[in-house]
């Protein structure tokens, strides 16, 4: 099945939101912050005020004179009011004629400032391990802590404990499109069009800071060119907004490469510490300590270390354990999500760790993880009962293609296995609207693709499999905010398990309208003609002439359906602080990896890949390939080469494609891949988000890989040549 | 900088733009004075080739051109590509590969590989098609599918 | 030229292939007031000559890449040319630009200086050729005066060459180090040029001096290497530590001496008379 929207976006046809455009527009530039952390002393916004081409300069006076009063009462005001958090952040903001003119007027501002110090890395703020005291320290914006058993007992008799500290980096999402949104004001009302994943939340987050009602914003989303997390939150949008209500014109802003680096909030780095105490051969205990750095969040606004933590038990039986992880605030942009949010980065740490451990017990990577992962009906460690769950059937198929690539492996190869977990999340919930029309069926909708498919493909698919429709005559139609029916956004792999529930209850709805109908059990839809033909049994009528008077008006037969997923619980006991998440359900990676490592220099090679997903039903398996592929080939970027360097005084110091290394076309290798049905999620037909689930798994892979090809492991990620060379002492 | 007048031929017919600065870049030039919005801006360094069209018949990255070094010469974009045979061929090789996803990538590679499809027979091998492509990158699909696209389009064009 | 005479320091930027001077503009290290095109001067052009290939400056990268006679006679300079930056890139892209920029990164820079390759320079006084090696200052500083154009850049034929890089990524990537070896039949016969060294890339003659035949044994090779990685000063930056650098000295000055080596025709260097 060919998606609706290829054919288009490869001829150029379809609009982004950098491509965004309106008569009479303005372009904005933002003004940000020279220094990392301080106060603004002085800032006089008349400098680039003067300057030709410049229409409206708005800056912290602007919340004040401009908005209502809850603007300036915002957690997070527009602008920062007080304290600068992070170098870059965006102080003011001007909007001229030109780009040219804005840029030129906005590096006129220069604020004078006093510094404070400067936080730049976890280790400036903990130097050592914080105590469980340390929580209460102003720059822990988010402390969980939980424990089951008598951890102390088991480690004491314990007849062996692995231990280990990894470190990993910031990685940025790097969607090919930049932020870009245009923002207008007109009698009150506050319309952006941008490029986003959340709609919805945009639309109630713009609220809040701008401290007008909801009913006053809306928000158009655009055709997004690649999300993976970033374009989830507000960022861009009420920077615009607020030069359109200055200056009464269109305002279009979007952001330089340089900046999505420097303001984008994304994943940072982190330092993970695991202890394992082993009794016959098993894990009978297991430690954890996470140390997050969390950026400029502010406190409470931390998701990141109570969700992150369950991944580093992982989907194996642990019955003994104490987890404690915090969220440290450091000068840079807020952390933020990334796809799967830290999970390659924990899984990293653990699935490591659980290698070297089975070496130490001289046993197979790939049958040590057999005897302690989960099956459905076991218990998680918040004492959920796991669902069905396809990590056996993972392993089984990866045990049997280990064995065929070890075989005459030649030297200075070698192979890796790591398992990743993933719940499906679900967001607050949503809503679907389908009509169905004479010639065909609409599915209306309040956010875009972001170019995984699960809108305007996958949605169809679901729709069309219900109804017997074929896919070409299934359309989505964008709405907005005002008249879109409301979904949380696309994100944490839901659209295909949550939204796609909504369409299909909407999709089952309209059958059972139509079996009604024509006093039929259940009904079927064709196309004959361009015209929807419904069949029941041998009788076939066309749907036009089934229409009621008032559905004719309306343009079809319409049916809402909502999704707002059943609430899940974790054992609270066993939380001592913070917050833990319950899993929706149980998504199983199994990765293989083949690596060449040139002892000389260091230098990765991988040779081939084999990724085992767990995808309960594949609804478009080609589809379904490709997020496999592209999440693949993502956690290859963060296995081997991408990290975000920041420089003592918190200044990114690759900012940009040539020092920040995606993989590229000649990176990747052959990648086999393997969908195991089977193991029902709760989406459509016993789906499973997919969208996530594929990256988990690779830093971990390759690393086990290297580790297996030279004997050394490297516990930091990305494993670039220098860093293998180090650990492989050749420096 | 100055400005003055540039006239070059722009997927086959010829266009004039008046008080283009010296600094002004082709892919602006293409997408805000001619409205030409299939061509991506993304990098804008060279780095990530969403800006690909080409200039007499070669791929070129036009976040590093400046305009006024194609007076008199031909441009062609995706939006002209796609009115050609060759480019429509690759059009739907990609379409029909699965190799279009947010598809912010796709006009720039399929402007690529129309180039080196289009310069006679036989084609070049996959391999070195595949070469000509290394200046373009993808985040969505990891590559896979559009090495398909790929071997498709070669043997579409034969 | 009258218009590079005139002007005054800094007031015109000089355009080629455009790669590296729109980078330029854009990280605002120069604010010209004009921007002058070579685009249109006749020198774009790759002229074999009896023992030697002219390159003129303007041509793009991409022709000398796609060059079946220049990957067979050169593989040096087809090596070093093939994965500067992307395909695209290197149809703009030009030698004389890359030669005249002088980045200490530059894959090019390192084959020239190995290949014994000269530069001619026009300008008010005339026109003038001189080794490359003597073109180059140090990191981005040539002895060009101020109304002078690099012409063409003229490079001997008959060496045995061979260019290895180390970069994180294959392509799209700025190299860490470069090393050019080339190999020519009067001694001394070896050449090793550095690239991604201070201040700017060189020739090592003390690693040179070790390899004392045409065909040197594989204890020499090693103290070539040693020898450079020793001698060559580096520095550490975002791309990688000086130490780094220094060991991966040590193996592609290995490696690149035996691919040159393997590309050297059994019965080389020819016999003084013969053809």
């Amino acid at each position: 099945m060919t998606r609706s929207d290829a054919e288009p976006k490869a001829r150029g046809a379809l609009g982004y939101g950098t491509d965004l455009e309106a008569p009479g527009m303005l372009w904005a530039a933002l003004v940000r912050s020279p220094i990392p952390h301080g106060r603004i002393v002085r800032m006089d916004l008349s400098a680039a005020r003067k300057l030709p081409g410049v229409v409206a300069v708005v800056g912290p006076d602007e919340l004040r004179t401009l908005l209502p009063k809850g603007a300036l009462e915002a957690d997070q005001p527009i602008f920062p009011l007080d304290e600068i958090r992070y170098r870059g952040e965006p102080i003011a903001a001007v909007a001229a004629e030109t780009l040219e003119q804005a840029r030129r007027a906005a590096a006129a501002v220069v604020p004078e400032v006093e510094s404070l110090r400067v936080d730049a890395r976890i280790e400036d703020v903990f130097p050592e391990w914080p105590s469980e005291a340390a929580a209460k320290d102003p720059r822990v914006v988010g402390h969980v802590h939980a424990r089951h058993g008598d951890v102390e007992a088991k480690f004491r008799n314990a007849e062996l404990v692995h231990s280990e500290t990894y470190r990993t980096p910031g990685v940025h999402q790097m969607a090919l499109e930049p932020h870009a949104c245009l923002a207008e004001v007109h009698e009150g009302t506050f319309r952006v069009r941008t490029s986003t994943q959340t709609p919805f939340g945009l639309r109630e987050d713009l609220a809040s800071i701008l401290g007008i009602p909801e009913s006053r914003v809306i928000v158009e989303g655009t055709w997004v060119g690649g999300g993976f997390g970033g374009k989830g939150a507000m960022l861009l949008e009420p920077f615009a907004l607020l030069l359109a209500l200055a200056s009464g014109r269109p305002v279009k802003l979007s952001l330089t490469y340089a900046e999505e680096f420097e303001l984008g909030r994304t994943t940072l780095p982190s330092i993970i510490r695991l202890d394992t105490a082993v009794q016959g051969g098993r894990i009978v205990g297991r430690r954890v300590r996470l140390l997050l750095d969390s950026g400029a969040s502010l406190p409470g606004r931390d998701f990141a270390v109570g969700y992150s933590i369950g991944f580093l038990l992982g989907p194996y039986r642990t019955e003994t354990y104490e987890i404690e992880g915090f969220a440290v605030q450091t000068n840079k942009p807020p952390f933020g999500p990334h796809r799967a949010p830290f999970a390659p980065q924990s899984v990293f740490a653990l699935e490591s760790h659980l290698d070297g451990l089975a070496r130490r017990l001289s046993e197979d990577p790939i049958a040590f993880r057999q005897r302690h992962a989960w099956h459905a009906g076991d218990r998680t460690a918040y004492d959920q009962p796991v669902g069905p769950f396809g990590l056996e059937a993972g392993l089984q198929a990866a045990a049997r293609t280990a064995g065929v690539w070890r075989t005459g492996l030649p030297a200075g190869h070698g192979i890796g296995v790591a398992c990743g977990f993933w719940s499906t999340g679900v967001g607050a919930g949503g809503e679907a609207r389908l009509r169905l029309q004479p010639d065909g069926l609409v599915i209306l909708e309040g956010e875009r693709e972001i170019g995984n498919g699960s809108v305007v493909h996958g949605l169809a698919v679901v729709a069309g499999r219900v109804l017997g429709l074929p896919i070409e005559s299934i359309r989505v139609e964008y709405g907005d905010t005002a008249t879109a029916p409301f979904d949380s956004g696309v994100f944490g792999s839901r659209t295909l398990g949550a939204l796609g529930q909504a369409v299909e209850k909407a999709a089952r709805s309209i059958a059972s309208t139509l079996a009604t109908r024509v006093e039929a059990k259940e009904v079927r839809l064709e196309t004959k003609g361009g015209q929807v033909v419904v069949v029941a049994g041998r009788r076939r009528q066309k749907l036009v002439d089934l229409l009621t008077p008032k559905e004719r008006a309306a343009g079809g037969i319409e049916a809402a359906g909502k999704y707002y997923g059943p609430e899940r619980k974790v054992d609270e006991s066993r939380v001592v602080a913070g917050t833990v998440y319950p899993y929706q359900d149980f998504v199983a990676s199994v990765h293989l990896v083949e690596v060449e490592v040139d002892r000389e220099t260091g230098h990765v090679r991988v040779v081939r890949y084999a990724a085992f997903q767990d995808v309960g039903t594949a609804v478009d398996p080609a589809d379904v390939a490709g997020q496999v592929e592209g999440g693949v080939v993502m956690g290859l970027g963060t296995a081997l080469s991408e990290e975000m360097l920041w420089t003592p005084d918190a200044r990114l110091a690759n900012p940009g494609l040539l020092d920040y290394r995606v993989p590229r076309l000649q990176d990747v290798p052959p990648i086999q891949v393997e969908l195991i049905e089977g193991f029902a999620g709760a989406g459509p037909f016993g789906a499973k988000g997919i969208g996530e689930p594929p990256i988990i798994p690779v830093p971990a892979a390759v690393a086990n890989a290297v580790a297996d090809a030279t004997g050394t492991r490297v516990f930091e990620l990305p494993l670039t040549p220098e860093r293998v060379a180090r650990a492989l002492k050749l420096l | 900088m100055n400005e003055g007048p540039l006239a070059f031929t722009l997927n086959g017919k010829p266009r004039r733009f008046e008080r283009v600065p010296d600094a002004e870049r082709l892919l602006d030039t293409l997408r805000w004075r001619a409205g030409l919005k299939g061509t991506k801006e993304g990098c804008r360094t060279g780095g990530c080739g969403a800006c690909t069209v080409l200039v007499n018949g070669e791929p070129t990255l036009s976040c590093l051109v400046l305009s006024h070094e194609v007076a008199q010469e031909k441009v062609t974009t995706i939006e002209g590509l796609s009115t050609e045979k060759v480019g429509r061929r690759v059009i739907e090789a990609f379409a029909e590969a699965g190799a279009v996803q947010c598809g912010y990538c796709t006009p720039g590679f399929v402007v690529a590989l129309a180039a080196q499809l289009g310069s006679g027979t036989p084609p070049p091998s996959v391999e070195t098609l595949l070469e000509g492509l290394e200046g373009n990158l993808c985040r969505c699909t990891g590559y896979c599918a559009i090495r398909k696209a790929v071997e498709t389009a070669r043997e579409a064009t034969r | 030229m009258g218009l590079l005479a005139r002007s005054p320091a800094g007031e015109v930027a000089v355009l080629g292939g455009g790669t590296d001077l729109l980078f330029d503009l854009d990280m605002a290290r120069i604010a010209p007031k004009r921007v002058l095109s070579l685009r249109k001067l006749p020198w774009r052009y790759l002229r074999w000559e009896a023992k030697a290939l002219v390159i003129g400056s303007t041509l793009p990268l991409g022709a000398l890449e796609r060059d079946e006679k220049v990957r067979t006679r050169l593989p040096g300079l087809w090596e070093a040319v093939r994965d500067v930056g992307g395909p695209a890139l290197r149809n703009r892209a030009t030698l004389g630009g890359n030669l005249g920029h002088g980045s200490p990164a530059s894959d090019l820079i390192p084959i020239l200086l190995a290949l014994d390759a000269r530069a001619r320079i026009v300008g008010p006084s005339g026109v003038r050729e001189l080794p490359v090696d003597m073109l180059l200052q140090e990191s981005r500083r040539t002895t060009l005066g101020p109304a002078e154009l690099i012409e063409s850049v003229i490079l001997p034929v008959s060496a045995p060459s061979s260019y290895l890089w180390q970069r994180v990524q294959p392509v799209n990537d700025i190299s860490q180090v470069g090393v050019a070896t080339a190999v020519v039949p009067e001694g001394p016969h070896w050449r090793i040029a550095l690239g991604g060294v201070q201040p700017r890339a060189r020739r090592l003659s003390e690693a040179e001096a070790m390899l004392r035949s045409v065909r040197p044994s594989h204890f020499e090779v090693e103290l070539a290497a040693q020898e450079a990685a020793r001698r060559a000063e580096f520095v550490t930056d975002k791309r990688a530590t000086e130490a780094y650098r220094r060991r991966l000295v040590t193996v592609l000055v290995r490696r690149a001496i035996q691919t040159t080596l393997e590309r050297m025709p059994k019965a080389w260097p020819p016999r003084k008379g013969a053809p």
